[in-house]
């Protein structure tokens, strides 16, 4: 398909990882972040840090938008759908999130009415479909997602759907970075952007790595390609001493963002003064609540919900990976007690966390190493 | 197109957009009929970008949040 297999030629791949090994200092090791759980996931499916110099390394940041809902949310989540007369709709992928005392799936398997659905529009037509029922969507999801909530609130409201709702739980991605950028345990030398969410939010916001910390960033996108050359175009900004946001996702990625995008954000959404990531504990202004135009669809206004903060399993180590701290390898029950098919941490539960990118893919080379 | 398997994924909740052709557009409703890699065909969104037959698309939750210009990398 075009715009897609251009981006997976290999003898391209091999000439831009030639292009990478002859522009690195030797001695010199160069830690970077990939922001986003899609880039992570990219980077073991096609074992792309196999082609990286050995002083190049890659560490896993917090945008999966699965593995940084806490367990109180999912507990919230699960009280809503226990009640009687609901439809409790979510993505796939937040059906295996563990809570304090299980996940939706178990929920599910309990009696209560929990469906999968693909989008938020897929839970408005079941809302249409179902009128005694009261069709409850949980919204998760970085600024990538929140526009396809907002429209089908829009929607909603429009054609007046009024046993719709919304449990919101959608996340920024700039609070946590700085956030982590402030971390004192944590040093870094450039970052490899988030390309979806810059396709909404541009990459304007992230002109504050370069000026207040003084890191590049690369916009990136998600083919082998691109993450190969918005390593190349990193290092380069490193060699050449510039600091600077670039965009190597040009060919999806407008500067200042989609305005439409941002528009229908602006309309259906407002920040919450504080919201609680897993691992990172309470980020000020780094989640999305509905508006007070919308308030009507706010499932945590309509229903009564606990609202109980759960603390994170103690043997579970996602905040250290979520912060790059530790590979996820490191942590004491990766692959052990916690796997895909019964994850304890929510890294593990998501393709897109970095534990179940590496339990699927990159293990195996580690494997070989080992033989 | 959904799937939610711990190797091949789900791609909504991985913060994924999905490259897809436009076959139809059906501007009234703001809708498309869109094609991914693979041939398989999907209804889209296509309130937040212009979207002309032939065009490709990033897809994320069945809503179009851009259209792939083709401006060199």
């Amino acid at each position: 398909m075009k715009f897609v297999d251009e981006f997976r030629d290999a003898e391209l791949g091999r000439a831009l990882a030639g292009e990478i090994l002859a522009g690195v200092e030797p001695g010199r090791h160069y830690k970077l972040m990939e922001v986003c759980g899609g880039h992570t996931h990219s980077i073991y499916k096609y074992a792309i840090d196999d082609l990286l110099p050995e002083n190049v390394e890659l560490v896993h940041g917090p945008g999966c938008p699965v593995c940084v809902i806490p367990m109180g949310r999912v507990d919230d989540g699960i009280a809503l759908a226990r009640q009687e007369g609901v439809i409790f709709t979510c993505f796939g992928d937040m059906l295996r999130v563990p809570g304090s005392d299980g996940s939706f799936l178990d929920a599910k398997a309990q009696g209560a009415d929990i469906r999968m659905v693909y989008s938020p529009l897929d839970a408005l037509r079941m809302a249409k479909a179902n009128p005694e029922r009261e069709v409850i969507f949980f919204a998760i999801g970085f600024e990538t997602t929140a526009p396809s909530t907002a429209l089908t609130l829009m929607r909603a409201k429009a054609e007046g759907v009024e046993n719709f709702s919304v449990m919101c739980n959608h996340v920024t991605i700039v609070p946590p970075l700085r956030a982590l950028l402030d971390s004192p345990d944590l040093r870094l030398d450039g970052f490899i952007g988030p390309g979806h969410v810059c396709t909404v939010v541009g990459a304007r916001p992230f002109e504050f790595i370069p000026a207040d910390y003084g890191k590049p960033l690369v916009v990136s996108g998600f083919e082998p390609l691109d993450v190969l050359q918005s390593v190349h175009m990193i290092l380069t900004q490193l060699a050449e001493d510039r600091r600077e946001v670039e965009n190597q996702y040009t060919r999806v990625v407008p500067y200042e963002g989609n305005l439409k995008a941002l528009e229908v954000l602006g309309r259906v959404f407002e920040l919450r003064p504080h919201f609680e990531w897993r691992g990172l504990g309470f980020i000020s202004q780094s989640a999305l609540k509905l508006s007070a135009a919308y308030a009507d669809f706010d499932a945590e206004e309509r229903f009564s919900v606990p609202g109980v903060r759960v603390a994170d399993p103690k043997a579970c180590q996602c905040g250290e990976v979520l912060k790059g701290v530790i590979k996820p390898w490191e942590c004491k029950v990766f692959g052990t007690a916690c796997t895909p098919e019964r994850p304890i941490g929510t890294c593990m539960v998501s393709p897109e966390g970095a534990c179940a990118a590496y339990y699927n893919y990159g293990r195996f080379s580690q494997e070989r190493e080992a033989v | 197109m959904s799937s939610c398997h711990h190797t091949s994924g789900c791609i909504t909740c991985g913060d994924e957009a999905v490259a897809m052709e436009v076959l139809k557009t059906d501007e009234e409703r703001g809708l498309a009929l869109c094609a991914d890699e693979r041939g398989r065909r999907e209804t889209v969104e296509i309130a937040l970008v212009d979207a002309a037959e032939g065009d490709t698309l990033m897809v994320h939750a069945a809503t179009a949040i851009a259209r792939v210009d083709g401006a060199p990398a």
